[in-house]
């Protein structure tokens, strides 16, 4: 075994406090030197040249760098160890420069350190294996789950991108929660119109035919990793072939059934085949299992299928079914939704009539709503006296400590609507805060703000306030533990402004693709600030509020940085390289305890139950090292950063 | 007629235990006499130290030396029976790890003598009597073997051929290893250790395991352990994933906990290391994210208060052997020996 060290002197910056012949004769007699070169900048191009011609010429086995940091040149001189004819993973650097000559002030200090340090890495080099990159190649098409904002940007800049996109949605129609909505703060405009220019890309833009899109639809099963994964999604019935239906809506009106409408949370009744609302894309009907006459009751009612005008587009007794799917990316976008009010008893929601959450109340402003967008209590009159609690849950250290961020700007866009809905209603804020950052958020505020019928009361924590009464010809009380008159002005309509959390569907996804969640049980980011689109498994990216609470512009914003993720990680002919320092099982080692899974931060260990070994995918592994150490039987080696090597190199600094 | 192989067992600081495990042989006692000859066990053979030192060198075939190196005495034994012993083979935990009796490298000889002769309440010493060397009395000089500051293993007072793990050792893995010899079967290379397997006791363990996740150390007085699930996996202090397989996994099938007797697994260096390492990595921490430096204090210390002896939990059986082979006194303030 012979050993080459190169020596860089980085022109003064190491020579100055660093003697390389003194170095040099302390290095010599360790067993297996071979020679030692001594090079002015040998990141220079003709510094690599010269190591390339004498790494050539010298043939040595293994090679000690000795010059700046790994991050800096690791790669430089790896690259000179492949040219000429080494493998790359055959040479150990030694940071000679960050870490002593810059950092030591006495020369002979930092000269006897650095021989430490390269005898060190003699005694490690020696026990290097030589190890191999290998290449992969990817499907670059990408899963997007959730079609709301964040969902559909993503989709439709993939596919202009020309990227094969697979656009899977569990609700009947796409656009997620703002196309239920019928004004978007700061600019009191149509959801549904802002969303509509991407949603008709997506259906038959110049690059639909990119997407598939999967409505009424669920991942079920992930398997394989970044560049190569393949999906199960169960795509339920929805009894009307999207490829025939013209949305005419005759079998709507044939429908004799009806149930109550959950995208309206209830608070009316649609036809058993119906639109969730009107004006959704696709612009088409679906029927609900649950109050069909067929699925239902088992009747064999016919009469949608009798009332349509295109033959074949109603399909009654449709099954579900499984398609598979292959993708080199996923980009998660199941969306946020509200807290349940329920838990504040104290708010009355679900007790006191007329006590809505923001949701229900977005669908009594809407046209496509309930009451076509009148403002209405339940027994039919018109509020003139309206409340709306802020930070339902949010900043509230006994229900969710974070700020939402966007519940301030919908209480106000709401005072904006009630205001131009019933003339001369009042609405009074209860707020404990109000956060409206951003250079357009605040106009809203200032428009309440400047209306007289407005009041703001302004309370420290939930639980002093309390809602009750309610009823027929009954006001709403809201009782003010330090209140001055409020229980004298009884109020028509409470609406509750609930904390952003995570939604059904994006906890459902995090625990299938087994991505980490904060405390929250938001997708916890690679980093919050450096890389909140990325997810800690790999190549599955994060957009939207499946992340953290967000307005639309953010999510948007999100979606664009998760595509370019996937656009950059993914590209068409170029193959993707596996690192080779990676962990590895013994499997005649492991006892399958399966201490290391859970530790593994990039989900990168499985357990194969049928062999009882844990196995580590080297796309996924980054070569932390978190369950070579977490291994209480020692049976997963480190590659590159064996115990052995860092013993050997431990050793020689230390004794 | 050819004369049958012989074997010695000693026992230098110990138990007892390990020739509790020969005799656990049962009718392979038998097979045990008609095979081997005992040339020396001072608990079963009627054979004087003199007769030992009599025998010509490499005379004896295989000696099975059980017990941890603590005084003068047991390094004369060693030397001795290494001389007389074609192969040498620490038996049992503590000729090969220290085992209990190394738990005592946690303080000095001295402290120990104090903590015995004078500080225990139920000693009458005024005058702080401790044991010495040479002790004149009227009838003549009593002598006492020099007691260690250190308790050490066999491989670092002898050179040893071969190591058998376990306090004590299995009986079967005994007489697996002597039908080896019956055999005339080749020995493996020296250095090995026989009578245990590569993996950890969990390769033996019949209980279930999920991904591991504990959210703190549950001591077993504290609760019926489930017969079926993982004694980890409920918060119970199980060694058995840092030590080594052969025992069958005896301790965790009884509902007991692994308290790690048969060592590191292969590959591993120093057990209790292991085992802090790899609880560090499976104490559930995702309760604890955003929480404030306080509250994770308080988490911090539930958790520790599950383990209230670190060294006596992670290093019963390895501590001689551990990387730090015991309490580190400060530098200056060692005690010479």
């Amino acid at each position: 075994m012979r050993v080459g060290v190169y020596f860089c002197n980085c022109g003064p910056n190491i020579s100055e406090k660093i003697d390389s012949e003194s170095v040099h004769r302390s290095v010599e007699g360790v067993p297996g030197f071979g020679y030692f070169r001594t090079v002015d900048f040998l990141c220079s191009s003709t510094g690599t040249e010269e190591m390339e011609n004498d790494l050539r010429n010298e043939k040595p086995d293994r090679v000690v760098v000795a010059a700046c940091s790994v991050r800096d040149h690791e790669e430089t001189f790896r690259e000179v160890m492949s040219h000429a004819g080494l493998n790359p993973f055959l040479m150990q650097m030694v940071n000679i420069r960050e870490h002593i000559a810059w950092v030591t002030a006495d020369r002979e200090q930092a000269t006897a350190k650095a021989s430490a340090q390269i005898r060190a890495a003699m005694k490690r080099v020696v026990l290097h294996e030589p190890l191999e990159r290998k290449e992969l190649d990817v499907n670059t098409g990408v899963l997007v789950i959730g079609s709301g904002p964040a969902g559909l940007k993503a989709a439709l800049t993939l596919a202009e991108a020309g990227r094969k996109v697979y656009l899977v949605e569990k609700e009947p129609m796409i656009g997620g929660m703002p196309v239920r909505y019928e004004e978007m703060f700061p600019n009191i405009e149509c959801g549904p119109c802002m969303l509509e220019p991407v949603m008709g890309e997506i259906l038959h833009g110049p690059d639909a035919g990119n997407i598939e899109l999967f409505t009424l639809s669920e991942v079920v099963e992930v398997v394989s990793s970044y560049g190569n994964f393949s999906a199960k999604i169960l795509r339920r019935p929805r009894g009307i072939s999207s490829d025939l239906c013209i949305g005419c809506a005759m079998c709507i009106e044939a429908c004799p059934a009806s149930g109550p409408n959950p995208y309206n949370c209830g608070m009316n009744d649609k036809k058993a085949l119906d639109f969730p609302f009107r004006g959704v894309l696709p612009n088409l009907p679906y029927i609900d299992r649950a109050s069909c006459l067929r699925t239902s009751k088992g009747e064999d009612c016919t009469a949608c299928r009798d009332a349509c005008l295109v033959e074949g587009a109603v399909l009654l007794d449709e099954a579900e079914e499984v398609v598979t799917r292959s993708f080199g990316a996923i980009i998660l976008a199941t969306g946020g939704a509200l807290m349940d009010c329920a838990l504040l008893p104290n708010l009355g929601y679900g007790v006191v009539p007329d006590v809505l959450d923001a949701l229900e109340f977005e669908r009594v402003l809407a046209a496509s709503g309930p009451t076509e967008g009148a403002i209405q209590t339940y027994s039919g009159t018109t509020p003139r006296n309206i409340a709306i609690i802020h930070c339902v849950g949010s900043l509230d250290s006994r229900h969710l400590n974070y700020c939402s961020g966007v519940c301030c700007e919908v209480a106000f866009k709401f005072n904006h609507l009630i205001a131009h809905k019933i003339e001369g209603a009042s609405v009074t804020h209860f707020y404990k805060t109000i956060a409206v950052p951003g250079k357009e958020e605040f106009k809203l505020y200032d428009e309440a703000k400047g209306r007289e019928t407005t009041r703001f009361v302004r309370y420290d924590d939930l639980s002093e306030l309390s809602v009750s009464g309610g009823g027929l010809h009954k006001g709403i009380s809201i009782s003010f533990a330090r209140g001055e008159g409020i229980e004298a002005d009884p109020f028509d309509m409470v609406v509750l402004c609930p904390a952003v959390v995570p939604s059904e569907g994006t906890k459902k996804m995090l625990s299938l693709l087994e991505l980490s969640v904060d405390r929250f049980g938001f997708a916890a980011e690679m980093h919050g600030r450096m890389d909140s689109a990325k997810g800690n498994v790999r190549g599955v990216f994060l957009a939207g509020a499946c992340q953290s609470p967000m307005d639309v512009q953010k999510a948007v914003n999100q979606a664009l940085a998760a595509t370019g993720l996937a656009l950059s990680g993914l590209v068409p002919g170029r193959k993707m390289i596996v690192e080779p320092v990676t962990a590895e099982v013994d499997p005649e080692r492991c006892s399958a305890c399966r201490s290391c899974i859970p530790v593994c931060p990039y989900k990168a260990i499985s357990f194969d139950a049928e062999r009882r070994v844990a196995i580590v995918n080297p796309v996924l592994c980054l070569g932390c090292g978190t369950c070579v150490a977490a291994c209480p039987s020692g049976a997963i080696k480190g590659n590159h950063f064996t115990n052995e090597e860092i013993l050997a190199e431990i050793a020689e600094v230390l004794i | 007629m050819m004369t049958k192989p012989s074997v010695a067992i000693y026992w230098a600081s110990s138990c007892g235990g390990c020739e509790i495990s020969a005799a656990n042989l049962h009718e392979h006692l038998l097979d045990f006499d008609a095979n081997f000859q005992l040339v020396f066990c001072p608990c079963l053979v009627d054979a004087k130290v003199a007769d030992v030192r009599a025998m010509a060198d490499e005379s004896i075939d295989v000696t099975l030396f059980n017990g941890a190196i603590r005084t003068d005495e047991n390094v004369e034994m060693a030397h001795l029976l290494r001389r007389k012993s074609k192969v040498l083979v620490a038996y049992g935990a503590c000729a090969s790890s220290g085992s209990i009796p190394a738990l005592s490298n946690l303080h000095s000889r001295d402290a120990h003598f104090k903590a015995i002769y004078a500080d225990n309440p139920s000693i009458d010493n005024p005058d702080g009597v401790v044991p010495a060397v040479r002790t004149q009395m009227p009838e003549g000089e009593l002598k006492l073997p020099r007691f260690h500051d250190r308790v050490k293993t066999l491989a670092q007072t002898v050179d040893v051929d071969y190591f058998v793990p376990g306090c004590p050792p299995e009986s079967h893995q005994l007489w697996a290893i002597l039908d080896l010899l019956i055999r005339g079967a080749e020995l493996p290379p020296k250095g090995s250790i026989l009578g245990g397997g590569r993996k950890s006791v969990c390769d033996e363990c019949l209980r279930e395991r999920k991904d591991k996740k504990i959210d703190r150390i549950r001591r077993p007085y504290e609760f019926v352990p489930d017969p079926k699930d993982c004694l980890l996996e409920q918060g119970m202090l199980c060694m058995g994933i840092a030590t080594r397989d052969g025992c069958g996994a005896l301790c965790p099938q009884a509902n007991m906990p692994c308290n790690g007797c048969y060592g590191p697994p292969e590959g591993v260096l120093d057990q209790g290391a292991k085992m802090v390492g790899t609880l560090g990595s499976i104490i559930d921490i995702e309760p604890l994210k955003g929480l404030s430096e306080a509250a994770i204090r308080e988490h911090v210390d539930r958790v520790l208060d599950g383990m209230p002896d670190y060294a006596g939990t992670f290093y019963k059986f390895t501590l001689a052997a551990s990387l730090l082979e015991g309490a580190r006194p400060r530098s200056g303030s060692e005690v010479p020996e």
